[in-house]
């Protein structure tokens, strides 16, 4: 239980915290980053579940579209994914899918859950799946994201 | 005449690199800044393209190796039992990323390929001959829970003794640990809620020999209990079967001295070092033994580079008295 436990504040990147992003003068939603919680990549199809949560409130799988590699992910594509790897170093994008974004400068609390399976583990033929979770409070950037 | 040497494994330094406080050019700089004149690298955490790594990015490590003047010791490969979400991974795919493994481990020039347990000792067999064929031998770590008893384990040292030109065994400290650190205490009170006086008492029963099932019987809350079980799942009964290393060191071809946290006296409280080194000394091994700090798994705050300069000291004071 105590093995990968400081690694989960990897899962929220206080550096860029949350921005909107948008096109052509019009904001689609708003995102932030995140780093894989270990010390070493993994392959996304380790990766049970993702949840995110904005002031309490669960963000519907459906909305999230995940950014990595140079390309585009839906959550529901996880458990195929054993081909793409995660580097500890690269932070996905994380998008939430909103109209109009959040408003610039508003603070919000941010928490990150994710289920994942360390691949190799299996010393007695079980792997160890871990509930990794990270909570920040971050403030909006007034900086509108591109279109990646 | 022993001869041992000591080198950096580059997860040591995780914390740092994780956080993007040292890039990896900055872990090899401190490798050879405290002294140490080998390195280990895992690959899955140090290589941008893995599981591929490409010629370009060989060649800028190998350069990088040049420049601070380290040997490439050890390239850390995994066996990713579980990266299907449906099924373990086939013999054929543990096949194909050790015969890649070995193949990246010998153009980037290193001494060993460390694989894991998982390999099963029937591809093990069957990968040695490859191992010669590129000049690398694939040696397996030896981790906690696992310890020569183990049955999977006899049948590797079986097959070590059979064939030893390219095969061998990398023992890690962890089979030797018997006592709770202190990170793991801060650790279950400030993250998991135990009572700190709840926590001293535990550690003290544990050392004082008495039993799991009497603990548990005891007046603790879950996460104390839990507390418990970690302690004996990890350090057993608190005594380190130093006669495991007996059976070991014929076949070791390199050391993980793993570690969690050393105070300022730089004496292992965890791993009986003081014991440990002197065996494998007159033992008359020769070749690398890794610092392997692994304190970053319970904080990322504490200072890596402090710790493994506290480990070296403890190390070359017990090796130059023994």
């Amino acid at each position: 239980m105590a093995q990968f436990q400081s690694y989960n504040k990897l899962l929220i990147s206080a550096e860029e915290g949350i921005e909107n992003y948008g096109l052509n003068g019009k904001i689609l939603g708003w995102q932030f980053r995140c780093q894989y919680p270990s010390y070493r990549g993994t392959y996304l199809s380790c990766i049970h579940s993702m949840e995110v949560y904005l002031d309490g409130e669960r963000v519907p799988d459906g909305d999230i579209l995940f950014y990595l590699n140079g390309k585009e992910f839906l959550l529901s594509e996880f458990p195929d994914l054993y081909k793409e790897y995660w580097f500890i170093l690269d932070k996905a994008v994380v998008r939430v899918q909103k109209d109009g974004g959040l408003p610039a400068g508003s603070s919000h609390r941010l928490l990150v859950k994710m289920k994942h399976l360390i691949p190799y583990t299996g010393y007695f033929g079980n792997y160890l799946v871990l509930d990794g979770s990270n909570e920040k409070m971050l403030t909006v950037a007034e900086k509108e994201e591109a279109v990646l | 005449m022993s001869d041992i040497r000591l080198s950096l494994t580059l997860y040591a330094l995780s914390a740092e690199y994780t956080t993007g406080r040292f890039t990896l050019e900055d872990c090899l700089r401190k490798a050879a800044q405290m002294g140490y004149t080998g390195i280990e690298m895992v690959a899955s955490q140090m290589v941008p393209e893995y599981p591929y790594p490409s010629r370009a990015w060989m060649d800028h490590f190998k350069e990088l190796l040049a420049k601070y003047d380290l040997h490439p010791v050890c390239y850390s490969a995994y066996i990713d039992m579980g990266t299907h979400a449906d099924r373990d991974l086939s013999e054929a795919e543990i096949v194909e990323s050790t015969r890649a493994d070995l193949e990246y481990a010998s153009y980037m020039g290193f001494d060993i390929v460390r694989t894991q347990h998982a390999i099963s000792p029937k591809i093990y067999r069957q990968m040695l001959p490859y191992a010669a064929k590129v000049g690398v031998p694939l040696t397996i770590e030896m981790h906690h829970p696992h310890n020569p008893t183990v049955p999977v384990w006899q049948e590797y040292l079986r097959i070590m003794k059979e064939e030893p030109e390219y095969s061998g065994v990398v023992p890690d400290f962890s089979i030797f640990a018997e006592h709770p650190h202190k990170l793991e205490k801060i650790q279950a009170v400030e993250d998991f809620g135990c009572r700190p006086e709840m926590v001293e008492e535990i550690t003290a029963r544990h050392t004082a020999g008495d039993s799991e099932e009497e603990m548990l019987q005891g007046d603790y809350t879950v996460p104390e209990k839990n507390y418990v079980k970690e302690l004996f799942e990890t350090y057993g009964d608190g005594h380190a079967h130093l006669e495991w290393l007996n059976e070991v060191l014929p076949y070791t071809r390199y050391i993980h001295g793993k570690f969690w946290y050393l105070d300022e006296d730089e004496i292992d409280r965890t791993i009986p070092c003081d014991k440990l080194l002197p065996l494998i000394k007159k033992a008359g091994y020769s070749g690398y033994m890794a610092s392997e700090y692994e304190g970053h798994h319970f904080s990322e705050t504490l200072n890596s580079c402090e710790q493994l300069q506290r480990w070296v000291n403890m190390s070359r004071r017990i090796l130059a008295s023994c």
